[in-house]
């Protein structure tokens, strides 16, 4: 316990040194802001696109557009961006040999993953919930209407969405030997899960949905009941490849 | 309606998105210029990318460009 409690420093340490929590914090703050402006700005655009020859009829945008380019953003680059800076995490430290040192001096491997995983999933939730505030803040104050009664709703299940992704990183992170066989590795999870969503007797037991119904839950068009079972699975899988991930590292050869 | 009023009508968005990107490209490029060796690409690669791939340059060069040790 003392072990891992160390490993989180370091990481946390190190995240701060490689610029990593930095860049995570603003990706996101800038994704915050997008969407309101987003949101805002697009009838301008097409007005301004369109010329002034005829005139478009456009409906004043409202805070469901301003909430649907939030969650778009979160949940497809905002995962790439999560997947392109932590895929490294593992297979960094493996290739250039820095945990040899600590692992022969008592580290147990294990300690390893758990800091790693902890650690990755708090700055992402950091990254998130920041993000989350700013957008919530100016929407608020541009689209003053009632027609996204439940805003915190479409957030749970993203961030439950992120115990799992997290875990997939970490798995392709120790499985590959490089960033990019990490990368890899995570990118083609999330079209796998994408791509089963095809399938539509599935919908309801795919993690995906956590990701792709949030705006029906803003909106308050389904209840969150609807995909219990899909955040069931989340947990449950996120658990089981945590666990492999540390049965990985402890075979590996450092 | 032309750019400039779009700009001056949607100032608090406009605002900290600027100064956001402003600062990440000049921290990007204070690092660039305090270091000798990439791990890919050279100096003038990632001076021309920072100043005019916003705000994707600058990390870009954070995430794959800097050399670590």
């Amino acid at each position: 316990m003392k072990s891992t409690w160390f490993f989180i420093r370091k990481e946390l340490l190190e995240s701060w040194r490689n610029y990593h929590l930095l860049i995570i914090m603003i990706v996101f703050v800038i994704f915050g802001i997008e969407g309101p402006l987003m949101a805002k700005l697009t009838p301008d655009i097409l007005k301004m696109a369109s010329g002034s020859g005829f005139s478009i009829k456009m409906p004043d945008p409202t805070s469901i557009d301003s909430w649907q380019q939030y969650y778009k953003n979160m949940t497809q680059i905002g995962i790439y961006v999560l997947v392109v800076i932590f895929s490294g995490t593992v297979s960094g430290e493996v290739s250039q040999g820095t945990l040899v040192n600590l692992v022969t001096k008592g580290l147990p491997r294990y300690s390893v993953i758990v800091a790693k995983y902890i650690v990755t999933y708090l700055q992402w939730c950091l990254a998130i919930i920041t993000s989350f505030l700013i957008s919530w803040g100016y929407t608020a104050y541009y689209f003053p209407d009632n027609k996204t009664p439940n805003i915190w709703l479409g957030l749970w299940p993203l961030l439950i969405f992120g115990l799992m992704f997290v875990a997939i990183t970490i798995l392709g992170s120790t499985l590959s030997t490089n960033n990019y066989g990490g990368f890899l590795i995570s990118v083609i999870v999330f079209i796998g899960l994408t791509l089963l969503n095809l399938f539509k007797d599935s919908k309801r037991y795919n993690p995906i949905a956590l990701v792709t119904d949030n705006m029906s839950l803003v909106k308050g068009t389904e209840k969150i009941s609807h995909i219990m079972p899909a955040i069931w699975i989340t947990i449950f899988s996120a658990l089981v490849i945590f666990y492999l991930s540390i049965l990985l590292l402890r075979r590996k050869k450092l | 309606m032309n750019n400039a009023d779009i700009i001056t009508n949607n100032l608090p968005l406009f605002i900290p998105l600027i100064l956001l990107e402003v600062g990440l490209d000049v921290a990007a490029l204070i690092h660039i210029f305090r270091h000798k060796n990439y791990r890919m690409g050279n100096r003038i690669l990632w001076v021309l990318l920072t100043l005019f791939l916003n705000p994707l340059g600058a990390i870009l060069y954070f995430i794959i460009g800097r050399e670590t040790y």
